[in-house]
């Protein structure tokens, strides 16, 4: 009892503990839309969040609570809620949170996605963001207005790999009472705990590196319990009168936990992005050795950096672990395990020669996705941005020669190999 | 909802109901560095069957302003002269942990308000060690974590918690971190000095329930059965779980208390 297990131990524990019936011991996969009421008193009670319970698979279900649970332990937060995309939690945070009229301080390195959600799909419903640079505090703090709901980033971002200073953001978002909610996927919870830095919200893409093997989509929103949402001028949706459950104030009746109950009684219920139990138990299954895979991820980034900086047909390599990234200090001091597993680097050649490279190799998947066990590979150049001109792809961070690499797990020799190959692909085009 | 009581801000959880003085009142009185969270599963649930319900916060806990008071007597005067100021009549008084300690206070002082008392994880004694009295004031925060830790059974260590998503961690240290920072100090050395505690259980008059926790650490089930003795008729259950009952196995304990209401007049 009261062991205060570590992180490894709550990677494969946490959120589950054998069924006395069955003595279980994996997570059951509880494969089923709705749950029989023993009594008409106790659906009540479980629709008027009197208690907790399942009601119906697109609220909550046993097999995806225990993954949430696992989230919340891994990251420290008072509560969790699993989705069915990193991009659903995106929405389901803000749609939370912000109404028409509202105003967001954003990151200007970040996802396509979310950059997309909140520059052209937000403001359709009144809500406005200003886009800032995530390494310039003060910028945030002038960007901030007096009906600024929320700042968000990525703590390492997508592709460019900025690596945003948390505590000095997260002191300028107290200072003024506004959540900072981080999009945390790039590091997940073994590299770095955002709360313990001071950010009040996570926001997860189970499908990257949690999830670990490219099987399943998810997301995910880990609440810290640590913001005061008590200004019912300020944030209304969490403190004020709820439409329904007779007017709930989710501040008042769930403390630290409030904005999840919102997001579950409203998000899940009115939106219905819900994760499927069997992509749920995918997940989990994923997450038992994500302590193991990201040290081996890590490895491997390392070896790689160190391959590809003294490269001949390498012409620059971009990772916030080498000193010659504009954030490794930051990155050093929030990131000391290391800044996870995305490298960027340019080939000599250009357009022609990134694409000759992807189409050479044959261990390393071209495709695009990230954080998967497999080492995975694009060049947007050539793909992605195809349709884009070299002076339109500087404008959004990316070259012509640029590839993005996503290490895996494989032996870093076999990896190396590969890679001579599309190198030497390279050399015979330069010639 | 929030009242001016002794000229500070007061916050009373009412369960998401409105206060009616006309009804039986079941009166939540939280333990040591908590407040009205320690019960977000039994005050919504017994407002919504119909009893009139208030989850104090005590003063400097939760989003209650004011001093916190500096012993269990005091704790019991200051509830019971807000019973008073809200009219509030048939009263069942649910005490949490150091809740307990306030309840027998609280037995000596109301007359007939009080209809019956229900002690939940208690004792007649809470002696607390000299570590964490220490702690209280240098570190209130670390003292908290220990506690939270300390106060849950293998479902805070595993994760395991009846509302999908919640973790008792988690959700245990940052109800902590709501109080003021002197409150912790003040509600240890008031557990660890109260010494009444027999003669008030001895002097317990009305129906009285108690829910003990087979694996709490911070009231052990020892102390808590050697409790009940000293209390005349104390009808008494036992779950498996650690000191933060409330939250640990809500369920069980709804309907351990909505049946020893039932029986009540």
């Amino acid at each position: 009892m009261s062991e205060n297990y570590k992180f490894d131990t709550l990677s494969l524990h946490a959120g589950h503990i054998p069924d006395k019936e069955t003595g279980s011991r994996a997570v059951p996969i509880y494969q089923t839309t709705s749950y029989v009421f023993n009594s008409t008193e106790e659906a009540a009670s479980l629709y008027n969040m009197e208690v907790g319970g399942h009601l119906y698979t697109r609220i909550s279900n046993p097999t995806v609570a225990a993954l949430e649970q696992r989230l919340a332990a891994l990251e420290g937060g008072a509560s969790a809620l699993a989705c069915s995309s990193g991009m659903a939690a995106m929405h389901l945070v803000i749609s939370a949170i912000c109404s028409s009229g509202d105003h967001i301080v954003a990151s200007s390195k970040m996802y396509g996605a979310n950059i997309n959600l909140l520059q052209h799909t937000m403001p359709r419903f009144g809500v406005n963001t200003d886009f800032v640079n995530p390494n310039d505090p003060e910028a945030i703090k002038k960007a901030i207005k007096p009906n600024t709901k929320l700042v968000f980033g990525e703590v390492i971002g997508n592709p460019g790999l900025d690596i945003m200073d948390v505590p000095e953001i997260a002191k300028i978002c107290n200072s003024k009472n506004i959540p900072l909610i981080l999009d945390a996927t790039f590091n997940t919870p073994y590299l770095m705990q955002p709360f313990k830095h001071g950010a009040n919200i996570i926001v997860h893409s189970l499908t990257k590196w949690l999830g670990g093997h490219g099987i399943a989509i998810g997301g995910a929103i880990v609440n810290g319990g640590n913001f005061d949402w008590g200004d019912k001028d300020k944030f209304p949706t969490i403190s004020g009168p709820h439409f329904a459950l007779g007017g709930i104030s989710f501040w008042e009746e769930f403390g630290p936990s409030a904005l999840i109950a919102k997001i579950r009684a409203e998000g899940m219920y009115n939106f219905g992005p819900s994760l499927s139990p069997t992509n749920a138990f995918h997940l989990m299954q994923g997450i038992e050795t994500l302590p193991l895979r990201m040290k081996k991820h890590i490895e491997n980034t390392h070896s790689i950096l160190d391959f590809l900086v003294s490269h001949e047909m390498v012409e620059w390599v971009k990772h916030p672990d080498l000193e010659t990234h504009p954030d490794h200090e930051v990155a050093k001091r929030i990131l000391p395990k290391g800044s996870g597993s995305i490298v960027a680097f340019g080939i000599k050649g250009g357009r022609e020669a990134g694409k000759a490279f992807i189409e050479s190799v044959q261990l390393a998947s071209h495709l695009a996705n990230v954080g998967d066990a497999k080492t995975l590979l694009i060049h947007p150049g050539s793909t992605t941005h195809s349709h884009l001109s070299s002076e339109a792809m500087k404008e959004g961070g990316l070259t012509d020669d640029m590839i993005r690499l996503s290490v895996g797990l494989e032996d870093f020799n076999d990896i190396k190999k590969d890679f001579e190959r599309g190198f030497k692909a390279v050399k015979k085009l330069n010639k | 909802m929030i009242i001016n009581f002794k000229g500070a801000k007061t916050y009373i959880g009412t369960g998401g109901k409105s206060l009616d003085n006309t009804k039986k009142t079941l009166c939540f009185l939280h333990g040591s560095g908590q407040n009205h969270f320690s019960f977000i599963q039994q005050a919504r649930f017994f407002a919504y069957k119909g009893y009139s319900v208030i989850a104090p916060d005590m003063p400097a806990h939760g989003f209650s302003d004011g001093n916190p008071c500096k012993s269990i007597k005091e704790n019991a005067d200051w509830i019971s002269d807000l019973l008073v100021d809200l009219k509030l009549k048939n009263v069942v008084v649910i005490g949490h942990s150091q809740g307990c300690l306030v309840a027998l206070e609280l037995n000596r002082i109301l007359k007939s308000t009080l209809e019956a008392l229900i002690f939940v994880a208690g004792s007649n004694e809470i002696p607390v060690n000299q570590f964490l009295l220490d702690l209280s004031k240098e570190n209130p925060q670390k003292a908290s974590q220990m506690m939270v830790t300390w106060g849950h059974g293998i479902d805070g260590d595993m994760s395991i918690n009846k509302w999908p998503g919640h973790s008792h961690y988690g959700e245990g240290n940052n109800i902590m971190c709501m109080n003021k920072s002197t409150a912790l100090k003040y509600d240890l050395h008031s557990c660890n000095d109260y010494s009444d505690g027999i003669d008030a259980a001895k002097n317990v008059k009305v129906p009285a329930l108690a829910v003990l926790a087979k694996y709490d650490q911070m009231t052990p089930l020892k102390s808590g059965l050697k409790f009940v003795e000293l209390i005349k008729n104390c009808e008494t259950h036992i779950l498996d779980c650690g000191h933060f009952l409330p939250s640990e196995r809500p369920v069980e304990l709804n309907s351990i208390i909505n049946s020893f209401l039932s029986k009540l007049k």
